[in-house]
């Protein structure tokens, strides 16, 4: 056996034991049913067992979905008032079904409804074969078996029709949520099937509140699912645009009040300023011509300076958080934008984690989610403000415009003392500031 | 961390609502007591149509999925009369309502006994269709149609004798093959706009004769080399290609015309667009 596989050998073991655990655990969930044979399986092993008993349940519940059929008894006449089911005309059947949905809703208990020229019975009904029926049948929640004949039409409503060789419907048969199955009988009129039909389905109940580990899952899944995505998007950013997230990032760090202030304006503003777009561009024929893509580009630029201006924000508080560890002698293996991104985003979302896992309580719920709120938002205005200021980024003197660009040494990014000795700037490229 | 991630991603999927359109599922048939003919109509409103022979134990089936929120299915059968009313209509008052690719899912299948003269009389809205009339004892057929899609074949000689079949023809691409099999004493189409194609070809077994009316669009008429064509062409600002046929008085002719045993006689009229003649089946033959 190689090292590897040595070392494989618990894990591998203890993986089997588990899968053992489940599979134990699985076949004591699943009940065997009563009628099963007693003793031990002739051949197999727990597998084979299973799937019998998979197979016994799968069974005994097509068994317990005839059973929950109603006991097969007369359907009584509604009282006087009640408009009546007429059958003799089934040509309509959507018609035919919203009658008979009216009709079978449940008083005080009971399904009443009245047939003329017929009757109405419930659950499965049979008609034998030395017994001629005379009139319309209406058979609710129960399958019709017709041996014999039938002199009229017949409905049923969830249940299937079954015309028997030498029967005979001398009328019309419609089959509300079922299937007429013919035979070899003879059907006198037309056959109509309309499925998935609602009228005798129970009551539906009210669906039940979910419980708190299911809103707190539901909610964590949530937040892990934003998160996930806001760090893939930065990640896109750092590969693609690494200059201006640095710059934005470096702008909040440096003037996050103004930031702020600018991005509250901005906030204000942006809805104006594109109304006073639209009016512009509608004044002159190119504009009108330029107004859908001014449009799309008007947004895309918010969305783009929103978004953008929040993953700065995260880049510079996990940039802050990663010097001052280092400062104080922790060992960072890559200290880059990757890194710095994560544990920002790690930061905003343990407010929100806070509101998933204690939304549920009274009042403290609300108080963490508001607070979580409120956060996000101020991080989020500071980093649009700080996307307008700099530019997307792209005004990168900005950023050290409260620090001399000579001051923005190596020195004074390590977290060495804030006016260390200012070092020569670098050929070619803009003064180095924080990240990789 | 995987296993975070697949926990994760469960909870999504569980998450995901899905809605889906309210489609239910309409069966109706009668079974065949002896009955000698039948008055079919057949009004289909939007989605897919396909109609064929049934069995031969049954007058009609129509197996159709509908969306029930806007179409309900009709099927009504008159003893008296012989005749059976089939088909999805609109419900409400607002007629034909076409939003968006989706109400075109609905579906149907329809078919008619091949032993029973069938009078059938068809209307279509946004349909796409694919009639199967061949094999079938068409007695007559009438057709409008809207803005639909449709091909009408004749793959097989119809059992018994055509008296007329007339069709007309809104906004609509028609596709008709296999007309030398209807038996059709006579052919009349009415075409508003739209792409037409006509195929004469088939047994024929008697002279027929077919008027074709289009405002504007193109007309495709393939012609057969087993009976002898003669075109009569009033237009205005159509284009035209004999391909063959032979100027004769104010029409145009097959060069056989005059000894031919079955003579297929076309009048069209039209407006704008195009006449385009194409010929059936090899040119040895001819």
């Amino acid at each position: 056996m190689s090292r590897s596989g040595v070392r494989r050998g618990p894990a591998l073991r203890a993986r089997l034991a588990a899968h053992a655990a489940a599979v134990l655990a699985l076949a004591a969930l699943v009940p065997t049913p009563t009628r099963a044979a007693p003793g031990p399986a002739p051949s197999g092993g727990v597998a084979v067992e299973l799937v019998r008993n998979f197979w016994d349940l799968v069974g005994s519940e097509q068994q317990d979905a005839r059973r929950a059929r109603p006991e097969p008894q007369a359907i009584q006449p509604a009282p006087e008032g009640t408009p009546p089911v007429d059958l003799s005309d089934l040509s309509r059947p959507s018609d035919v079904e919203r009658r008979l949905g009216t009709a079978l809703a449940p008083r005080d208990g009971a399904i009443r409804v009245t047939v003329p020229g017929g009757f109405a019975r419930l659950g499965d009904y049979r008609i034998g074969s030395t017994e001629p029926v005379e009139g319309h049948l209406l058979v609710v929640r129960g399958d019709a078996d017709v041996y014999g004949r039938l002199h009229g039409n017949l409905v049923t409503v969830d249940g299937d029709v079954i015309v028997h060789p030498g029967a005979l419907v001398s009328g019309d048969i419609l089959a509300l949520g079922g299937e007429v199955r013919d035979m070899g009988g003879e059907i006198g009129g037309e056959v109509r099937t309309l499925r998935s039909t609602t009228i005798a389905a129970p009551p539906r109940a009210e669906a039940p509140e979910p419980g708190v580990l299911a809103t707190v899952g539901r909610r964590l899944a949530g937040v892990f699912g934003v998160f996930l995505t806001l760090g893939a998007l930065g990640f896109g950013l750092v590969m693609f645009a690494r200059p201006n997230l640095e710059v934005i990032s470096d702008t909040v760090s440096h003037s996050f009040g103004r930031a702020f202030v600018t991005g509250l304006l901005g906030q204000i503003l942006v809805i104006p300023t594109f109304g006073m777009l639209i009016v512009g561009l509608v004044l002159s024929v190119a504009g009108i011509l330029l107004l859908p893509f001014a449009v799309a580009v008007y947004a895309l630029l918010v969305v783009v300076g929103a978004l953008g201006g929040f993953l700065a924000v995260a880049h510079a508080m996990g940039e802050t958080y990663t010097r001052r560890r280092m400062a104080l002698g922790a060992m960072i293996g890559s200290p880059n934008s990757y890194r710095y991104l994560v544990i920002g985003l790690g930061a905003l979302a343990v407010l929100w984690l806070a509101w998933s896992v204690f939304g549920w309580v009274p009042l403290a719920g609300d108080l963490i989610g508001g607070a979580a709120f409120l956060a996000t938002w101020l991080l989020a205005t500071a980093g649009f403000g700080a996307s307008l200021l700099s530019r997307a980024g792209i005004r990168e003197n900005f950023a050290g415009r409260l620090i001399p660009p000579e001051a923005l040494t190596d020195e004074y990014l390590w977290a060495t003392p804030q006016f260390g000795v200012p070092a020569a700037r670098r050929p070619g490229g803009r003064t180095p500031t924080r990240g990789l | 961390m995987r296993r975070l991630a697949l926990a994760a991603l469960t909870l999504a999927a569980g998450a995901t609502s899905v809605s889906a359109q309210s489609m239910r599922t309409f069966t109706t048939f009668r079974q065949l007591h002896g009955e000698t003919r039948l008055d079919a109509d057949l009004d289909y409103r939007a989605g897919g149509l396909r109609i064929a022979p049934g069995r031969t134990g049954e007058l009609y089936r129509m197996n159709a999925s509908y969306d029930e929120d806007r179409y309900f299915p009709t099927s009504s059968y008159d003893a008296a009369r012989g005749a059976v009313s089939l088909g999805l209509r609109p419900a409400g008052e607002g007629g034909l309502r076409v939003i968006s690719r989706r109400q075109l899912r609905q579906d149907a299948n329809v078919a008619f006994s091949p032993t029973v003269d069938l009078d059938l009389d068809l209307t279509l809205g946004a349909v796409q269709a694919d009639i199967e009339l061949g094999g079938l004892s068409l007695s007559e057929l009438t057709m409008q149609a809207g803005a639909s899609q449709a091909v009408i074949r004749f793959s097989s000689p119809n059992r018994s004798r055509c008296r007329a079949a007339e069709i007309t023809a809104g906004a609509a691409e028609l596709t008709v093959l296999g007309l030398g099999n209807s038996r059709c004493d006579r052919f009349e189409l009415e075409g508003g706009m739209g792409k037409v194609t006509l195929d004469f070809g088939g047994a024929w077994t008697s002279s027929t004769q077919a008027e074709i009316k289009m405002a504007v669009g193109e007309l495709t008429l393939r012609l057969p080399r087993n009976a002898g064509v003669r075109l009569t062409l009033d237009r205005f600002l159509a284009s035209f290609d004999p391909a063959g046929l032979v100027r004769a008085g104010n029409g145009f002719q097959s060069p056989g015309y005059e000894r031919a045993e079955r003579r297929l006689d076309i009048q069209v009229t039209t407006a704008v667009g195009g006449v385009k003649v194409e010929w059936d089946g090899p040119e040895s033959r001819r």
